[in-house]
């Protein structure tokens, strides 16, 4: 039921002027996707460094909390560029993207960083006080560093996998996987 | 004292010869006489463990050059935050050269990641690339953009930052920046050709 409405959803902004326009103009698609990539340096560039931080491996000797807030702010700018990019990515090819393995994990990654990038915040700005200048923060700290390297890393990998073909609805043979990717019986659109 | 003016700059002097030999290799008429029997290197790299992996299994490939960008987004990292301490755009309120000098440690970590990721992509595709101007252009910048980071960027940000000419140390910094992203962007083409 999902499925097909996603699979609708998809069929209506493929056949938009704007997303054919955005896939089939080759620079522009090639612009946007280079943009989407070359933002990891700014984005996940700077919350690598925070996390970093946080486990002891950067800047050991700086104010941990204070590293983290004045980063917060290239770092928001590079999100949202990658969000925008991002999203324009994905209306250039939404059939495909949206019934793709990869994708889908990395959007609930996604969430995921959301959520313990929420309670990292909380608590760093509840705990930091105690421990601002320790070379390592706690490890609850730790813990929501630890997992933000490790869903991030995650997201770059399926973004990567998202470019290649092995699950596609239409090639794929996994009855299994092809429901996991939101394949549609019977449909014609790819 | 010419002895004194070598020895004061030898380093700088080192890497512009580095990069003007680049650039008569490139542009002098060498390129074409060395190119050819490059080719049989390139088909070599191609039958290592390493090229064999990469054409093999391209899952194994599409995982190495995620750990690459992962690599590169550390590396992007250090030279926005260095780089924009010295501009006065970042970490304003940390100390310039404790900024500088611990990013460096993890900059040149990434710069590691990215090299042994990049040997092992380039195996992979190594007679794609051979073909691929943007491909010479990269490892030019790459080249540029190392000897710029060690012989000149990081001697001269050894020296107290505070008694530099602020002009010059914005000049690095900028230098820094585009040279990376050079290195960045022309990576990036390289998928979108061949």
């Amino acid at each position: 039921m999902i499925n097909e409405l996603v699979y609708s959803i998809a069929v209506w902004l493929d056949d938009t002027q704007w997303s054919t326009m955005l896939h089939e103009s080759y620079y522009m698609y090639n612009w946007v996707e280079s943009t989407h990539v070359l933002t990891l340096m700014l984005s996940l560039g700077m919350l690598f460094l925070i996390d970093l931080r946080m486990l002891g491996y950067a800047l050991p000797d700086m104010p941990a909390s204070r590293l983290a807030e004045r980063l917060n702010i290239p770092m928001l700018i590079g999100f949202t560029v990658m969000f925008i990019t991002g999203i324009l990515l994905f209306y250039a090819v939404p059939v495909r993207t949206s019934q793709s393995l990869w994708f889908r994990i990395k959007m609930v990654l996604l969430v995921a960083c959301a959520v313990n990038a929420f309670l990292f915040h909380k608590q760093m700005n509840e705990s930091a006080a105690s421990w601002e200048n320790e070379p390592r923060a706690p490890s609850r700290i730790r813990m929501g560093a630890i997992l933000s390297l490790a869903f991030w890393s995650t997201i770059v990998v399926c973004g990567r996998f998202i470019a290649y073909d092995w699950f596609d609805c239409d090639t794929s043979p996994n009855t299994f996987i092809d429901v996991i990717s939101g394949c549609v019986d019977g449909q014609i659109r790819f | 004292m010419p002895t004194s003016f070598f020895a004061a700059y030898s380093r700088t002097l080192f890497t512009l010869s580095a990069i003007l030999l680049a650039l008569i290799f490139a542009y002098g008429g060498w390129m074409e006489a060395i190119y050819p029997p490059l080719l049989g290197v390139f088909e070599w790299l191609e039958n290592t463990w390493f090229g064999v992996i990469g054409k093999t299994w391209g899952a194994a490939f599409a995982f190495v050059e995620a750990v690459h960008l992962l690599g590169l987004a550390v590396l992007g990292g250090c030279v926005i935050a260095s780089d924009g301490r010295l501009l006065g755009m970042v970490l304003t309120d940390f100390p310039v050269q404790s900024v500088v000098d611990r990013t460096h440690r993890v900059f040149v970590w990434a710069l590691a990641a990215l090299l042994a990721t990049g040997i092992f992509m380039a195996c992979g595709v190594a007679t794609k690339i051979y073909y691929l101007p943007v491909y010479w252009f990269k490892m030019m910048a790459l080249g540029s953009g190392m000897l710029f980071h060690f012989f000149i960027r990081k001697p001269l940000l050894q020296h107290d930052v505070n008694m530099l000419n602020p002009v010059v140390v914005k000049m690095v910094a900028i230098a820094s920046i585009l040279v990376w992203f050079m290195v960045a962007a022309t990576g990036r083409w390289i998928g979108f050709s061949g």
